[in-house]
């Protein structure tokens, strides 16, 4: 289908999503006709092979009958383009289709939808595509309402980490959806990332931090909690984050190195949602099992830790009265990024060792906040992200330091 | 007679005046030879190690825990230890080389030894590196994936695999190297033979019931550690 110049394009990356995916489209067409009716926009979906119909499920839906757009029509040609890709299956071959599709219809807004998003309104694609359009920013970060024991890999790890490497206030570096400029797409496909084994799973936190060191005017908008259907195990997932963090690290490594302090970002649409309830999980389990992990992989630490810093994690671990030791494990996660790029250890192996260092700490944190408001627990997570702030001079003292 | 006499002084002299002005101009040379190797080994050391230190080669070594264990082992740097071993190899072979100049009988052909030999020690030390940095690497990623899987006694299990490793290596390089070949090779045999044949029947045998026990918490373990990221994400 020749669809020509478009003035947005919305993209939906999407791999057995036929329980939510006519809903979000028919969305994303309300929000199209009733809200932006003089703009030319198309929506693509890049299917990364689903066996549930979901692409025929979006090329078949039917947007002229029942309840939904009866009273608005766009007034400009608006298209649906149903495409499957071709290559490695993965989210970062799905973005660089839909890049590729921005940049060839010259779109100067961007906007990727979570096709699993529970709660995808009209509305809420509007206010994604708005501020990207107004020019008001040129990147837009999802946003959610967490409860402050929620999370722990984001809010233990990547988000205090991000802010202090990038000096950026952004919440969710991991975000599904997010939308953008056209010509910060027409970058991204400039890159060389799309051929990275890792930006399989290392593509929305380099997203974010690329936009971030590419100068971009960064912004974030509410959106509502996602029930974080996360396909792995807890190990997979540890990993797939260490990797990606390395990945982004490495890229901008000249940007971060003279990055300093936090910048709040702004802030667009309405905190509308309640706080949701932090998810239950074994701490006291994963205590255990992080406790004997360790000890055990004590030899390859020795390798990677500063003696210093295993010497107090390994008193930590043993102690019968534990603490909360945010400069211990801050210590920690930048003894291992430093690690990784002077090649201590393969990047695998790294990731491996560092799984049981992040379920101590996540247990930890846990049980430390178990019982405490959750205004007390949402401080102790600001001051970690002081703490990976304020001893940022040691990751840049690690990561260049010669052997 | 003692004229006799004199004549056999004279010819014992000019015997020995003979036989030192032939072996002096020889021990000279031989002296220089041992300086000048000295020098040559000098310059080849410091050529090699500065060489190993522009390519970065600590971080190889540092990678494969080379530098862990010289530093337990109270040795120094790889890079220098290489330098060092380039320096004794250049300096014998001078030595020799100057040894065989003098033309000492007991001596003779020790040069074409040590020059047969030098081939033979390089590819002991190639055999016994790749077995060290096989170990290693099995090593970590045995007690990787054992301590991952919940696998009880991962640390015994990589260390006996590491030692195992690292014990072919030197079998190997020894064996290379001429040295007491029969000797190493029954002692090795025998002794893997036995911790084998024992674990296996101490396993077996001995242990039905814990092995029963181990193997039944290990796939329960597994299906526990394997939790889900959800709630951390």
């Amino acid at each position: 289908m020749a669809v020509g110049q478009v003035d947005v394009l919305v993209g939906l990356p999407t791999l057995n999503n036929a329980a939510t995916v006519v809903n979000i489209a028919k969305a994303i067409h309300v929000s199209f006709t009733r809200d932006l009716p003089r703009l030319r926009t198309v929506i693509i979906n890049s299917d990364a092979g689903s066996t549930d119909g979901t692409p025929e499920l979006i090329r078949d839906a039917s947007f002229e009958h029942g309840d939904m757009v009866q009273t608005s029509h766009s007034l400009r040609t608006m298209h649906r383009v149903v495409t499957p890709y071709h290559g490695i299956p993965g989210k970062n071959t799905a973005l660089q289709s839909l890049f590729a599709a921005a940049v060839l219809t010259q779109a100067e807004t961007l906007v990727v939808i979570d096709p699993a998003g529970p709660a995808t309104t009209a509305e809420r694609v509007t206010e994604l595509i708005t501020p990207i359009w107004r020019a008001e920013v040129e990147f837009l970060a999802p946003r959610y309402r967490r409860h402050p024991r929620d999370g722990a890999l984001v809010t233990q790890l990547v988000r205090p980490l991000v802010r202090a490497v990038y000096g950026v206030e952004l919440d969710e570096p991991l975000g599904a959806e997010f939308a953008c400029s056209g010509r910060f797409a027409s970058h991204c496909l400039e890159q060389d990332i799309w051929q990275q084994d890792a930006a399989t799973f290392a593509i929305d936190l380099w997203l974010r931090t690329e936009a971030i060191a590419h100068g971009l005017t960064i912004g974030q908008i509410w959106r509502p909690p996602t029930a974080s259907a996360a396909p792995t195990t807890l190990r997979q997932a540890v990993r797939q984050i260490l990797l990606s963090l390395l990945v982004a690290l490495r890229a901008h490594e000249s940007f971060w190195h003279t990055a300093s302090d936090a910048v709040k970002l702004p802030t667009w649409g309405d905190d509308r949602t309640k706080c949701p309830g932090a998810a239950e999980w074994d701490h006291v389990a994963l205590a255990v099992q992080a406790q004997h992990d360790i000890s055990e992989i004590r030899p390859l630490l020795e390798g990677v830790l500063d003696p210093a810093v295993l010497s107090r994690l390994v008193d930590e671990i043993g102690a019968t009265d534990p603490r909360l030791d945010d400069e211990l494990w801050v210590r920690i996660v930048y003894d291992f990024l430093g690690a990784s790029n002077r090649g201590s250890a393969g990047m695998d192996h790294l990731a491996d060792m560092f799984v049981p260092i992040y379920m101590w700490r996540a247990a930890r944190f846990m049980s430390f906040t178990a019982h405490e408001p959750d205004d007390v627990a949402q401080t102790r997570l600001n001051t970690l992200c002081d703490a990976f702030l304020r001893l940022k001079p040691l990751l840049v003292n690690s990561w260049t330091v010669e052997v | 007679m003692i004229q006799q006499i004199a004549d056999a002084l004279v010819q014992s002299w000019q015997n020995f005046a003979t036989a030192f002005a032939l072996f002096v101009p020889r021990l000279i040379a031989a002296t220089i030879i041992f300086g000048v190797g000295f020098l040559v080994a000098l310059i080849f050391r410091r050529l090699i190690h500065q060489l190993l230190v522009s390519l970065h080669f600590d971080r190889v070594t540092h990678r494969i825990g080379a530098n862990e264990m010289l530093r337990n082992a109270g040795m120094p740097a790889a890079e220098l230890l290489i330098a060092k071993i380039v320096f004794w190899i250049v300096w014998i072979g001078f030595m020799l080389s100057a040894v065989d100049t003098l033309q000492f009988a007991p001596f003779q052909g020790l040069v074409d030894e040590f020059f047969r030999f030098v081939p033979r020690f390089l590819v002991a030390l190639l055999v016994f590196t790749l077995g060290f940095l096989i170990g290693n690497f099995l090593w970590r990623a045995t007690l990787l994936a054992a301590v991952s899987a919940g696998v009880p006694g991962a640390r015994l299990l990589s260390g006996s695999l590491r030692i195992l490793v690292i014990g072919i290596g030197v079998v190997m390089a020894l064996e290379q190297l001429g040295l007491a070949t029969g000797v190493v090779l029954t002692a090795f045999a025998i002794t893997f033979g036995a911790l084998m044949l024992g674990a296996a029947i101490a396993f077996g045998l001995g242990g039905r019931d814990a092995a029963k026990q181990l193997l039944e918490r290990q796939f329960r373990n597994s299906r526990d550690r394997d939790s889900d990221a959800a709630p951390h994400l």
